[in-house]
Formats: C-alpha cells, sequence, structure tokens
C-alpha cells in the first residue's frame, strides 16, 4: 500500500550509512533534518511472503472467529510491519463481523454435506436448509444460525438413521434367510426347505434368546464385581484421608509450636519476616491459588533456571497469603483507607530553585558544575576521604570483578592501561584546565574532520560497532581514564568535560 | 554502604536529577497486589555510616508501581499509581499540600512513568490499560494517548536524543518505537516470545534499545535492523524486571531481575556480564544508576530495602 512514507522509506536502506553521519554533523539538536527521523520509522519494503502467509492465516476459519485485536497481536508477533499486516487485512476478502455470517453459511453447508449419511434425503433437505440458512444469515446473528442448523442436522440424521434401518431390514434380512436355506439344503434333500425353514428360526430363535440369557447373566456378574471393587475403593480412600488428616493435624501442631518459639525470639526486635518466610514456608503446604506450577516454595536458592520456557519464581510465603486472602475476596488486615487527593487541584507549580543541568550524553557543560555538594575537593566532608563524598570514591579494584580479559572494558573503571600513551597522541595537548580549548577545536574544525582525525590516529582496534558514535564513545572513554589517572581525582570534572566534548555530535 | 528499610515492599527508585544524594522510592504494601502505597524522598548522608534521612513521605491509597524525578523542576516528582491515577507531588511543600495533582484517565494501574530528559516539559505514563498517555505538569489532561498494543504496557521510554522519539515494552511481547508527532507506532519489533517488562534506550547511540523480558534475557536491538537482536544476554535465572543503560558508559548496562539479583552488562563484550550483586534477599524489582555519580548504583526489592553502592562495592558493607 502505497503511503507517504513509502518515498523516505525507498531511499533510507542505501542511505542509512550517510544519514546517520549527517546527523552527527548537523547543526543545533532541536531542529533534525527531515531524514532522521526515519531511522526510528520500519524502512522495509512489503515482503510479499509474509503477507501471502498472513493472508492464509487470516482466511482460516477458526481465526475469523477471534477478535481482530488478537489477530493483529499474532502478526506482530510473527515480525509483520505494520505496512504488511494492512495488506494482509485488505487482500483477505471480508475480515468485517457482518460478512462472517456468509462465510459460516458456506461452513454450515460443507458441514450438512459431511453429515450425511445417504444422499437422497440429504439432498432433499440441503436446498431447504441452505434458503432458509442464507435467509437467516442475512438478518440473524451466528449463533441462532447454529442452532437452527443443529437442528436441521438431528433431523436429517433421524430420518437417514431410520431409512437405513428400513432398508438393512429389507435387504439384509432376507439375504440372511436365503443363506441358511442354502445350508440346510446342502445337508437334507432339498425338498422340504420351506417346513425346514420354520423350525430352523425358531431354533435360532431359541439359541439368540439362550445367548441373550447367558450374556445378560454375565453382565449382572461383572456389575456385581464392579460393585466390590467400588467399595473397596471407597474403604481404602477413607484410610487414605484419615491419614492424612492425621499427618496434617500433627504438622500444624507443629508449626503453631515453631512460630510461639520465634515469636518468643523476636520479642522487641523488628519481625525478620525473611526467617519467617524460609522456615514456615518448609512446614506448610503451599496455599491454593492461580499459580498451578508451584512447586518450589522451600527450595528458593537451589531451583535450578529452566531451560527455554520462563518458570514462575518462588514467592515469599506471605505473597501466597495474601493471593489466598485476595481470590477469597478479603481484604488484608493493614491496608488503611487512605485519602491521597490533591488538597488544591489548582495549586499553581513553583519555580525551580536549580536550573536543569545538561546530560552527560548531551553537549553542554560538565553535570557536576552546580549543587550543593562539592565534588572537587573543596568541600570540607570529614570522612576520611580526604576530598570527595564516598559516593564519590571509584574503586579501583572493580578489574578483580569483571573479566580483565578486555581491557577496554578495564578501562572502563580501573586507572591503568596499556593504551593510554599511545591514544594519548590525540588527547589535546592543553592541560584539562584549558578544556575549554578541547571544545573551542571541536567548533572551530569541521566535525568529519575531528572524526578522521580520531579514527586514523587511533591505532586501538576498537570492536564490531559500525556507528562512529559508538567508536568515539571508547575512544572518549579510554582518553578519559587515561586523564584519570594523570591529573587524580580532583579533576574528575575534567575528564567527563572532555569526554562531553568529544561526543558532541549534534 | 547505605540501606534503607522501607516499610512496604519496594518497587522502584530513581536518582534526582538535580541532587546527587537524593533519591525517590515508590513502594507497595503486601507486593502491591491489594494495599496502600508510599512515596519516600531520602537523602544519603555524607559518609557511609550514617543512616539515610527521610526527606519526604507521601502516603497513597493504592500501590505506587513507579516514581519519576522531573528534569525541570528540583522537587517535583511523578508517581505512577495502582489505582490508575497519576499523582504529582512537590517535596519542598509541606506533606499537607501534597500531591499538588492527581490525574485520573487510565483505566488500570499505571505500571511505569519516564520524564523526558532532552524537552523536559513532559512525561510518559504507561498502563496495563493497554495505553502510553503523554502529559506535561501543568495540563489537568493528557495530550495524547497511544493505543496499540494488545496487551499491558509495562515501560515506556523516550529516546536520550531526539526529544520526540519513545519506546513502549508490552505484555503482547513487543516492542514499539513512536514518535509523538505521528498516530501510531512507527516500528513493531517482536522483541521476545514472552512479556517484554522493560525497555530502555542507549544513551551513546540512539538507534540502540535494551529489552528485558520474561524469558529471563536481556536483548540489545538496533532499530535500524531490528529483525534480529544485536545480542542475547543470559545469566539471570528468572524474569528480567528493569534494565537500564548507564549515563556515562554507552555499552554499560544494569539490571534487576526476580532471581534476586542486580547484574552489571556490557554487551560489546564478549563475556557479557561484568558484575552481580546478589544482596536483596527477595525480587529485586527496582534499580537505577545515577546521572550524576558516575558509578553510582541504587536497588530497591520486595524485601523492603534500599541499597545504594558505588560500581565494585559490596552493597552490604557497613
Amino acid at each position: 500500500m502505497a503511503t507517504p512514507s513509502t518515498d523516505v522509506k525507498t531511499q533510507n536502506p542505501a542511505t542509512a550509512e550517510p544519514t546517520n553521519e549527517a546527523d552527527q554533523t548537523a547543526a543545533a539538536e532541536p531542529t533534525k533534518p527531515a531524514s532522521l527521523p526515519s531511522v526510528f520509522v520500519n524502512s522495509e519494503p512489503i515482503r510479499p511472503e509474509q503477507v501471502e502467509n498472513a493472508v492464509k492465516f487470516l482466511s482460516h476459519p477458526k481465526v475469523r472467529g477471534s477478535p481482530v485485536m488478537y489477530r493483529r497481536s499474532f502478526l506482530e508477533k510473527k515480525g509483520l510491519t505494520k505496512e504488511e499486516i494492512d495488506e494482509a487485512f485488505l487482500r483477505v476478502p471480508d475480515s468485517s463481523p457482518t460478512v462472517q455470517a456468509a462465510t459460516i453459511n458456506q461452513d454450515a453447508q460443507t458441514k450438512t454435506v459431511s453429515n450425511a449419511q445417504t444422499q437422497a434425503p440429504v439432498q432433499a433437505q440441503q436446498p431447504a436448509a441452505a434458503a432458509p440458512a442464507g435467509v437467516i444469515s442475512r438478518t440473524i446473528s451466528q449463533p441462532r444460525f447454529h442452532w437452527s442448523h443443529a437442528i436441521y442436522a438431528i433431523g436429517i440424521l433421524a430420518v437417514s438413521g431410520a431409512g437405513t434401518a428400513v432398508i438393512f431390514k429389507n435387504a439384509v434380512v432376507p439375504r440372511l434367510k436365503s443363506w441358511i436355506r442354502k445350508i440346510a439344503s446342502e445337508d437334507e434333500n432339498g425338498v422340504a426347505q420351506k417346513t425346514d425353514s420354520k423350525p430352523s428360526v425358531a431354533e435360532e430363535a431359541a439359541a439368540a434368546a439362550k445367548a441373550a440369557a447367558d450374556a445378560a447373566a454375565q453382565v449382572a456378574k461383572v456389575s456385581q464385581e464392579m460393585m466390590n471393587t467400588n467399595i473397596e475403593e471407597k474403604r481404602y480412600f477413607r484410610n487414605l484421608t484419615d491419614m492424612l488428616d492425621v499427618q496434617l493435624r500433627e504438622m500444624r501442631a507443629m508449626s503453631f509450636s515453631i512460630r510461639k518459639l520465634e515469636e518468643q525470639n523476636n520479642m522487641g526486635a523488628l519481625p525478620s519476616y525473611n526467617q519467617d518466610y524460609r522456615v514456615s514456608s518448609s512446614k506448610q503446604q503451599p496455599y491454593a491459588n492461580g499459580k498451578a506450577e508451584f512447586d518450589s516454595l522451600s527450595g528458593r536458592s537451589s531451583s535450578p533456571p529452566a531451560p527455554a520456557e520462563p518458570s514462575v519464581p518462588p514467592h515469599p510465603k506471605s505473597y501466597m497469603e495474601i493471593m489466598a486472602m485476595v481470590q477469597r475476596g478479603e481484604k488484608p488486615p493493614n491496608v488503611k483507607d487512605i485519602d491521597d487527593s490533591p488538597p488544591n487541584p489548582h495549586q499553581p507549580i513553583s519555580n525551580s530553585r536549580v536550573d536543569p543541568r545538561s546530560k552527560p550524553w548531551q553537549s553542554g557543560q560538565a553535570p557536576n558544575s552546580s549543587g550543593p555538594y562539592q565534588l572537587n575537593g573543596d568541600s570540607d566532608q570529614g570522612n576520611g576521604d580526604p576530598s570527595i563524598p564516598w559516593w564519590q570514591r571509584k574503586n579501583v579494584r572493580i578489574t578483580e570483578v569483571e573479566n580483565e580479559e578486555d581491557s577496554k572494558v578495564g578501562q572502563y573503571y580501573s586507572s591503568g592501561a596499556p593504551e593510554q600513551p599511545a591514544r594519548s597522541s590525540w588527547v589535546p595537548p592543553q592541560p584539562p584546565p584549558i578544556a575549554m580549548a578541547e571544545a573551542a577545536e571541536a567548533i572551530r574544525r569541521p566535525k568529519p574532520a575531528v572524526q578522521k582525525e580520531q579514527q586514523s590516529s587511533d591505532d586501538q582496534s576498537v570492536a564490531e560497532p559500525s556507528d562512529e558514535l559508538q567508536r568515539i564513545t571508547k575512544i572518549s572513554e579510554t582518553g578519559g581514564a587515561a586523564l584519570n589517572t594523570t591529573n587524580g581525582i580532583a579533576s574528575e570534572t575534567s575528564p567527563s568535560e572532555i569526554q562531553e566534548e568529544q561526543e558532541q555530535n549534534y | 554502604m547505605p540501606v534503607f528499610k522501607t516499610p512496604f515492599n519496594g518497587y522502584s527508585v530513581k536518582f534526582s536529577p538535580f541532587y546527587e544524594n537524593r533519591l525517590a522510592v515508590a513502594t507497595a504494601q503486601n507486593f502491591g497486589i491489594l494495599g496502600n502505597g508510599r512515596v519516600h524522598v531520602l537523602s544519603l548522608p555524607p559518609s557511609p555510616g550514617a543512616p539515610v534521612a527521610e526527606i519526604a513521605a507521601y502516603d497513597t491509597a493504592d500501590a505506587v508501581y513507579d516514581i519519576a524525578w522531573s528534569e525541570s523542576h528540583d522537587s517535583i516528582l511523578v508517581a505512577a499509581v495502582a489505582d490508575g491515577s497519576v499523582k504529582v507531588y512537590d517535596s519542598n511543600l509541606p506533606p499537607a499540600s501534597n500531591p499538588l495533582r492527581s490525574l485520573h484517565e487510565h483505566s488500570r494501574e499505571v505500571h511505569s512513568v519516564d520524564y523526558n530528559p532532552t524537552r523536559r516539559d513532559s512525561f510518559l505514563t504507561a498502563s496495563w490499560d493497554d495505553s502510553v498517555k503523554l502529559w506535561t505538569v501543568d495540563r489537568p489532561a493528557s495530550i495524547r494517548t497511544f493505543k496499540e498494543h494488545a496487551y499491558c504496557v509495562y515501560a515506556a521510554a523516550w529516546n536520550p536524543r531526539h526529544a520526540d522519539v519513545f519506546a513502549s515494552a508490552s505484555g503482547d511481547c513487543t516492542v514499539r518505537v513512536w514518535d509523538v508527532r505521528e498516530p501510531g507506532s512507527t516500528m513493531i519489533i517482536p522483541a521476545h516470545d514472552f512479556e517484554v517488562l522493560y525497555t530502555d534506550w542507549n544513551k551513546y547511540d540512539d538507534c540502540i534499545l535494551a529489552t528485558a523480558s520474561v524469558d529471563k534475557t536481556i536483548r540489545v536491538w538496533d532499530v535500524r535492523s531490528f529483525r534480529v537482536p544485536v545480542t542475547v544476554l543470559n545469566g539471570h535465572s528468572y524474569a528480567v524486571r528493569k534494565v537500564k543503560f548507564s549515563p556515562h558508559r554507552g555499552s554499560l548496562m544494569v539490571s534487576c531481575s526476580y532471581d534476586m539479583a542486580v547484574c552489571l552488562w556490557d554487551y560489546m563484550v564478549e563475556d557479557a556480564l561484568i558484575g552481580r550483586y546478589d544482596h536483596h534477599t527477595e525480587f529485586a524489582v527496582g534499580v537505577d544508576m545515577s546521572v550524576l555519580v558516575e558509578g553510582l548504583l541504587a536497588s530497591t526489592g520486595w524485601d523492603e530495602l534500599v541499597y545504594v553502592w558505588q560500581h565494585g562495592t559490596d552493597p552490604r558493607a557497613p
């Protein structure tokens, strides 16, 4: 389906890379080139095979009975784009509810054909069924149509059954009789066949009656045996439930006594909810709730992860209690009625006392420039560390936690890295206090030139990122780490400033 | 490292973009099933051994699932409440004057709220009524409603560079990319085979986003080629509740999961898991990285504790 954005889409695959570069070289943040938003728009052309699959899916009778939203959601999960889904909906003859009745009419007709056992009565009925069905489908909604059709089907079945029974009696029984006569005539002289046929029929009837009586006797015996076994099963079951009741009582008594002991231990202090959970969870049976697959109450820490399907994590015991209460319709006891409505809905919103700071990833000043807490070593925190609050302290030992194979990762936080001297070649020659010169350089030189310089002089084998922004991010981060070592902790603002200057990509 | 005990189960924690030592916590009584909620505004002490101070606390009738600081006002926060309302608080005003506003438009629980970091004037709310709404603090009604998902929307996240682009994560297993200037979503990413619980953009590459899902994985996507993820991160043993990109390092992410762990990842590295913290004793449901202080992490969980620590240190260390 042609939409206004298809032009952009066809351009986009070819121009994705240059568009990104164009983004980075563009001027200010708010005004963007027209092609920029297309990065967030699906640029793929419509895939015909996907549309065909979707059409098949939508044409399926079962799918037609489902809400439109579920059909769309299913196709989206399969990876179809909006355009492909729309196209499929258009191609399918109809997906609106009014036409569904007509298609069901067709289904009903096929059903009547398949249900018929003999063709004659069905063919007589079918036009009759089709005509009222056709009329009904346009006026009456789906369920009623089904009911009337069901009645028709039952009638057809009854008639056909009766017909076949009659035909069977008329056709098969004479054959049987003639077969018996043949056998009788083979044994005797074929003179008194007629006279023999009658007594043979009588004998057969007597034999059949005997067989029926025997069968009935057997059936009676079997049913008696079944009764006996049922009674025995009931006895066993009663014993089992009695034993279970006894066990339950014992368990309850034990848990009660344990709780008492715990209460005695925890008097006065904050209740140790966690201990409660762990101890009592292993004693009590899980409460009935909607989560049938819940089976690992007691072994929380040792439950292995399921390979592919998400497993239900073990919930704390009181969570199960509350779920059970809610399902019973009770309100948990600690819930209060709170009025949280605004006391003055028209209260004017005051002005901010502090100006917003720019983000580390945005261009502009350093984020740490203002604020009540100093970071540059001027503060007198008195916390043992010479100049910075405790949360500013960067842990040099983080390389233990991280993998040390990749030095790039280590350079995020650690202070030493082998490549730094090599990289310092592109680090601005001015010392950090003149960090603004970096900005001045960046502004003076055109952006691609700056990037090319960085890329050409950088010997570090940067990994896969094709995006230049990521490359620059890496370079700036390692450059920041380098500066961190040379200038010490006091000038923490400057590496971040320089990072920002280098990450200026508009 | 400072620890704060909340009376209710923790759901979300966010650092203030104005003050390095300030953070907000969203909590819910009874695990958020049925009960009240509370918003805490905390102040970190100058020394790690000192207790965390509570500047303000606001009670709500229903659970608070998420909290967000205003990017334009230093003391305003927005809370996502389980009764479908969005409440605006001003921590500089006395508790009796709070909340400033209660915006009630969602028909079901509001699960997430995100403030626009570039425009600074608007925020998004994601709700279980399958829609995302766009608001500003000064208007009583929403500006836009984005309703396309087929199931609960669990999170919405603004793009850090493009002020009009955001992504939404939903229980219909897709992530949608939207532009507020367009009527509908501009991209549908079938991200997982199970519910997607959270999504966040890479702050240094505006085309990369990460998704956290019930299927225990975190997937990193490039919107320019969204058929196949850039990478799939395994390591959590239960559903991953949140994933956030670092504001300071381009490929660094932090995640929290129902396996009670907070993990640190670098998705550009082959062995992506670079840190794991098991300090929580219940589901770890909220995590945040400070924008103002590099390496500072905060997390909260159903064990009713809020931890703040510097990456590489032990959160439970005194």
